[in-house]
């Protein structure tokens, strides 16, 4: 395997490894809990060893590879290694670790959980190891989508609780809807530029050539892209739905809605940095955008009281903020002579944001489970009754105040230093500094709050809590997990297992202090990852203390001083009874609104349009058509004109008079039908309509036409006699002339039908006219070839693209395959010389297999129907084979002697010519239809004359069985070809001699006509004997 | 003679347009199977004049679709697709008649109208959006 070969393998196995570690714990019996921890560790935890061994052999800057995935829409499970990539995958795949062992603390020994827990745990990580490691932009798309998905599943963990499945939902459709315009972004981008992949897109925008498409086009994308980011890193207006997620249990909260999904908006959009951060549009709206987010957040956090809802709240602030910092990084200045763009350690953000959030969760999580507390005043004592708890999350929340000595404080004067450096370009953004400020103050001033109400004495009620814990230790069965309506509260257990539920949060957190007091070393650590390392020579000297030193010289001073003033002003306000009542956000009643008035505007247009009227459906349905057609006439009144060649003709003497003569009868008859309200009359003027019709189709050379419409319409009417024998006759003839509306509607359709017709006959006509005067002419095949495209053309043009291939028309090709092969079918022909046939059983014979398979199902609908209709329930004996027999003989009915004595003579005759006109089929008019139809009016005309009973002697078999039987062999004729290895329907053609002169054609084409024969013959006789039976 | 096909094709439709407008289903399930002839009618005529346009006053007919009779074949491409569509026409109406016996004997009805009001959804009510608080 080469390097490629390597690299894409362990990148797979990076992306794939937590969902099938997930799937795998599965398969494990219960009582293996250990074992299910430490498979569904393996997972995430491969991911780390691929992605740390892809950096040691490949280092940092491999590129991309391609696995094909769907290439016909771009979307491939391209992957890339870099350092964007590389580090989000380490931190997804380490904090996933992470989590899966806190989830075993904090879930206890409540097995069926983690049964449940693990593998969506590995779903979700796969979608987000995917996010972040994918070159192509759909497949990241792909996997955008995934990670909502399960983020619903584990917001709605607690199923049975309704708010939970509410605020479930409220996430996935706001962040599903902002992964529809991501979609949208994505396509317009890559639309655009021709570009799927990532790496194309930067090297694109590298080498300027970005900017020469249409900037519209790549502004619309951008905010479109935008829209989807901001959706899913819960940017202002769009924040709702993160504190609404913490309905999730708290390993979910740590992990998806703190570290890492709520992190690919600020990862897609530092993906997008290096392509669209040259856009005027950037700066202005990411800064807005993150600022206003921000500040709202850390606002909210300080008014809230539940310790998860402050960390949400501030992990909505801390998004904003990473938002904000890739806007100031769409200005440029110079420095040291060169431009550089105004983003410093950008990755580091990220990371310190990861570094303290996630710590400050699973503590949360941990708080609430052990001391069974949710907010933060029930806490006082806490460093007392849980020391380890408190002192960590203490640790995570001086993270979190940005105090000296954190990662976190780095961090901030990074971005301070950001701000003041923009602010001197553009004084405006002087604002921005104050927010971050005033940000700064509220992290400050809860941690200030959460240390005072920690070292604060315990209050009575909270040692009875601390007490009643204890007490209830051994009280709660093992496997009993939710206790109550309080998703945290879960049995504990002491040990290792036990110390999982703050172990993680130690581990993480001390990322924060490694990086805080060796900045020097822990910057050479992460460099690699980093892009914009401008802030590097402030940090380079070794300490935090040589920092300070750096930043009270020169222009960072200004940065440092906004520090100070937030440091000072937090504790003030933290130990201040300021802002602590409890707000609600004003802008959690937006999604349920937006839901609601959708529902109710949905509801009541369904009422308005969905009337239920047949009448008013068809009506509308038309009343469409017709618009449709006046606005193409009033765009191009051309379609108006009269066809060019004369639609008449002067051909077919003989046959014109017959011709006209016909079509005064169709139009007749059918005429008629209106005017009477009698049955018997409507239903036999209909069936001499079709008899017309079937005189039209002899005129027009279609001799397979008219046998089947022969057939078809004697059955059709026997059919429509007998149901309208079941329903009752009219009370008096109604004259629906007086209805002049409906009949100006109706004349309408039907003229616009007509005029339809008549274009596209004549363009037929003109078609073939112009092939036959080439032919005639220049006698070459390229004449004809382009005389052929050219009359395609127009066609093509009116018929809406009907394929053809190549040059000629569909119908020509058929003619020339029907029987033999030519090289451009590998020699392969139909095998016959009825075309029409060889096109239903051979080169259409998908779609006969399809047609028959819905005559197979409209006949199990009637006979199902039929039997479950109310009336059926006073079912006589007789349909019940064992007492058929006794009511066999007295025939409740008179039966018509001439038609039983035709009958018995007809009826052999026609099963003959019914055979006849089968084998007949292939060369010449006939075919599995036609003899089937001709077979069934025969048993059904048999059926009339001589009842139930002698049907049944004759078949043995039902009719619906009989459909089935057809309908099998067909679909075994059909897949035969496969076992052979040859495509699906593929016939096989063989001449056998018989004595004497001829010839017998045989095609494997003809079990498939046998199969159609069959299901006909049982569908057909099936039906009118059914009917019958309803009527007898 | 495709303008004979045409005038058919325009009566039927209009006749099966004002059927199925009509207010029993009787007259509904004669609509759906009128419209089917239409349909192939308009169907056919795209195959073209079924004769030859000769040079000079001759125009022989053309010869049905199968090979060997004669040089000029109609377009059998029209054709397959009508015997197709008739079959399943076929399918469609006997599945609409047993509906209209199944509907007479479950409702007593075969009124359009009468058969609006039977499932009519109730009208919407305020009181069906409870507000949800997040």
């Amino acid at each position: 395997m080469g390097d490629a070969g390597t690299l894409t393998a362990m990148l797979l196995v990076a992306v794939f490894a937590p969902v099938l570690s997930g799937l795998a714990t599965l398969a494990l019996p219960f009582r293996a809990i250990t074992m299910r921890v430490l498979v569904a560790f393996a997972g995430p935890a491969a991911s780390v060893v691929c992605l740390g061994s892809i950096i040691s052999r490949f280092g940092m800057d491999e590129g991309a590879v391609g696995v094909p995935f769907i290439p016909s829409i771009n979307c491939n499970l391209d992957l890339i290694a870099d350092p964007l990539s590389l580090f989000f995958g380490l931190l997804v795949s380490g904090i996933g670790c992470l989590i899966v062992l806190y989830a075993r603390g904090y879930f206890g020994k409540d097995e069926a959980s983690l049964r449940r827990f693990y593998p969506t745990l590995g779903f979700f990580a796969t979608a987000m190891m995917g996010i972040v490691l994918s070159d192509s932009t759909m497949g990241m798309f792909l996997f955008w989508e995934l990670t909502s998905v399960s983020s619903f599943l584990l917001i709605g963990w607690d199923w049975q609780n309704p708010r939970a499945v509410r605020l479930a939902v409220q996430a996935f459709v706001t962040t599903g809807l902002g992964g529809l315009a991501l979609l949208a972004g994505v396509i317009l981008l890559g639309v655009t530029t021709g570009q799927w992949t990532m790496s194309g897109l930067i090297k694109l925008a590298e080498s300027g050539a970005l900017l020469e498409f249409d900037r519209g086009l790549l502004i619309g994308s951008f905010v479109l892209l935008f829209i989807g980011a901001a959706a899913k890193s819960a940017q202002f207006p769009l924040h709702f739905w993160l504190p609404g997620a913490m309905a999730a249990p708290t390993p979910v909260s740590a992990y998806l809605h703190s570290a890492t999904m709520v992190k690919a908006g600020v990862f897609l959009l530092a993906r997008l940095f290096p392509i669209l951060a040259v856009l005027g549009a950037w700066a202005p709206t990411l800064i807005s955008f993150g600022a206003t987010t921000m500040v709202y957040g850390a606002y909210l956090a300080l008014r809230s009281a539940e310790l998860k809802k402050i960390f949400a709240y501030t992990t909505v602030s801390q998004l904003g903020l990473l938002v904000c910092a890739y806007g100031l990084g769409g200005f440029e200045y110079s420095h040291g002579g060169h431009s550089e763009q105004n983003l410093i350690w950008p990755v580091m953000q990220i990371l310190n944001h990861a570094a303290y959030k996630a710590p400050l969760f699973i503590i949360a999580g941990a708080i609430m489970h052990l001391a069974g507390r949710k907010e933060l005043h029930q806490l006082k004592g806490l460093l007392k009754t849980h020391p380890i708890l408190a002192v960590i999350a203490l640790l995570a929340a001086y993270g979190l105040a940005g105090g000296p000595f954190t990662l976190s404080f780095t961090a901030k004067e990074a971005f301070l230093y950001q701000i003041v450096h923009a602010a001197h370009e553009n004084p405006q953004l002087w604002i921005v500094g104050v927010l971050a400020v005033f940000t700064a103050m509220c992290n400050v001033a809860i941690f200030v709050r959460m240390l005072t109400t920690f070292i604060a004495k315990p209050t009575a009620e909270g040692r009875l809590e601390h007490d009643a814990h204890a007490s209830s230790d051994h009280a709660l069965p093992h496997d009993e997990g939710h206790e109550g309506g309080d998703p945290d509260r879960h049995h504990h257990e002491s040990g290792f297992w036990g110390a999982c539920i703050w172990l993680p949060a130690a581990l993480i957190v001390s990322i924060q202090y490694i990086g805080g007091i060796a900045p020097g070393w822990f910057g050479r650590l992460i460099q690699g990852i980093e892009t914009h390392t401008l802030y590097w020579e402030h940090l380079a000297e070794g300490s935090t203390l040589a920092a300070f030193g750096h930043l009270v010289q020169g222009e960072i001073s200004a940065a440092l001083m906004m520090s100070l003033i937030a440091m000072g002003g937090g504790v003030a306000l933290g130990l201040s009874p300021l802002f602590r009542t409890p707000v609600v956000d004003v802008f959690n009643g937006l999604f349920p609104g937006v839901m609601r008035s959708t529902e109710w505007t949905g509801f009541h247009l369904f009422h308005v349009l969905q009337s239920g009227n047949l009448r008013h459906y068809v009506a509308a349905t038309l009343g469409a058509l017709l618009v449709g057609v006046a606005a193409v006439a009033i765009y191009d009144p051309a379609v108006l004109e009269m066809p060019e060649w004369a639609p008449l003709g002067h051909g077919g003497h003989g046959l014109r008079i017959i011709a006209i003569a016909l079509a005064a009868l169709i139009c007749l008859t059918s005429l008629i039908m209106p005017f009477t309200s009698r049955r018997v009359v409507r239903v036999l003027v209909m069936g001499a309509c079709g008899f017309s019709v079937t005189g039209m189709y002899l005129i027009y050379q279609a001799p397979d036409l008219a046998l089947t419409q022969l057939m078809f319409e004697i059955i059709s009417v026997i059919l429509f006699m007998l149901v309208l024998r079941l329903m009752p006759e009219e009370h008096k003839v109604k004259y629906h002339i007086s209805k002049p509306l409906r009949a100006i509607f109706a004349g309408a359709v039907g003229l616009v039908i007509g005029w339809t017709v008549l274009h596209g006959g004549s363009i037929a006509d003109q078609a073939f006219g112009e092939r036959l005067m080439a032919q005639r002419n220049a006698q070459g095949s390229q004449v004809i070839a382009v005389a052929d495209r050219h009359a395609d053309g127009h066609s093509e043009a009116y018929m809406g693209g009907f394929e053809s291939t190549g040059d000629e028309r569909l119908g020509s090709w058929f003619e020339r395959h029907s029987y033999e092969g030519t090289p451009e079918t590998h020699g392969r022909g139909g095998g016959g010389k009825n075309i029409v046939n060889v096109i239903l059983v051979d080169f259409r014979g998908y779609d006969t297999l399809g047609e028959i398979t819905v005559l197979s199902i409209a006949v199990i609908g009637v006979l199902s129907m039929l039997a479950s209709a109310p009336g059926v329930s006073t079912r006589r004996a007789g349909d019940d084979p064992e007492h058929s027999i006794v009511l066999a003989g007295p025939q409740p009915k008179l039966r018509s002697c001439l038609l039983q004595t035709g009958m018995s003579l007809l009826l052999p005759l026609m099963l003959m010519f019914a055979g006849y006109m089968f084998f007949k089929g292939h060369n010449e008019p006939g075919g599995g239809f036609i003899a089937g139809l001709i077979a069934s009016v025969a048993l059904a005309v048999y059926r009339m004359a001589e009842g139930r009973e002698a049907l049944r002697r004759l078949l043995p078999i039902k009719p619906g069985t009989s459909a089935a039987l057809g309908l099998l062999i067909a679909l075994v004729t059909a897949v035969m070809p496969l076992v052979a290895g040859l495509p699906l329907l593929t016939s096989v053609n063989t001449h056998i001699p018989l004595p004497g002169d001829g010839e017998f054609h045989f095609a494997s084409a003809m079990f498939f006509d046998i199969g159609v024969f069959i299901v006909v013959v049982g569908v057909s006789v099936g039906m009118i004997n059914r009917f019958e039976e309803e009527l007898e | 003679m495709t303008l004979l096909l045409a005038i058919c094709a325009a009566v039927v439709f209009a006749v099966s347009v004002y059927l199925l407008l009509g207010r029993e289903l009787k007259g509904v399930a004669m609509g759906v199977f009128l419209f089917s002839h239409a349909a192939h009618m308009g169907i056919l005529a795209m195959s073209g004049q079924p004769f030859v346009k000769g040079a000079g006053g001759a125009s022989p007919m053309k010869e049905p679709p199968i090979i060997g009779l004669g040089e000029h074949l109609v377009d059998p491409l029209p054709q397959a697709l009508i015997l197709t569509s008739i079959v399943i026409s076929f399918a469609v109406t006997a599945f609409l008649l047993t509906l209209l016996v199944t509907t007479h004997r479950r409702t007593g009805t075969l009124e359009v109208n009468a058969l609006a009001d039977e499932d009519r959804p109730a009208p919407p009510s305020r009181h069906q959006f409870i507000a949800t608080e997040a």
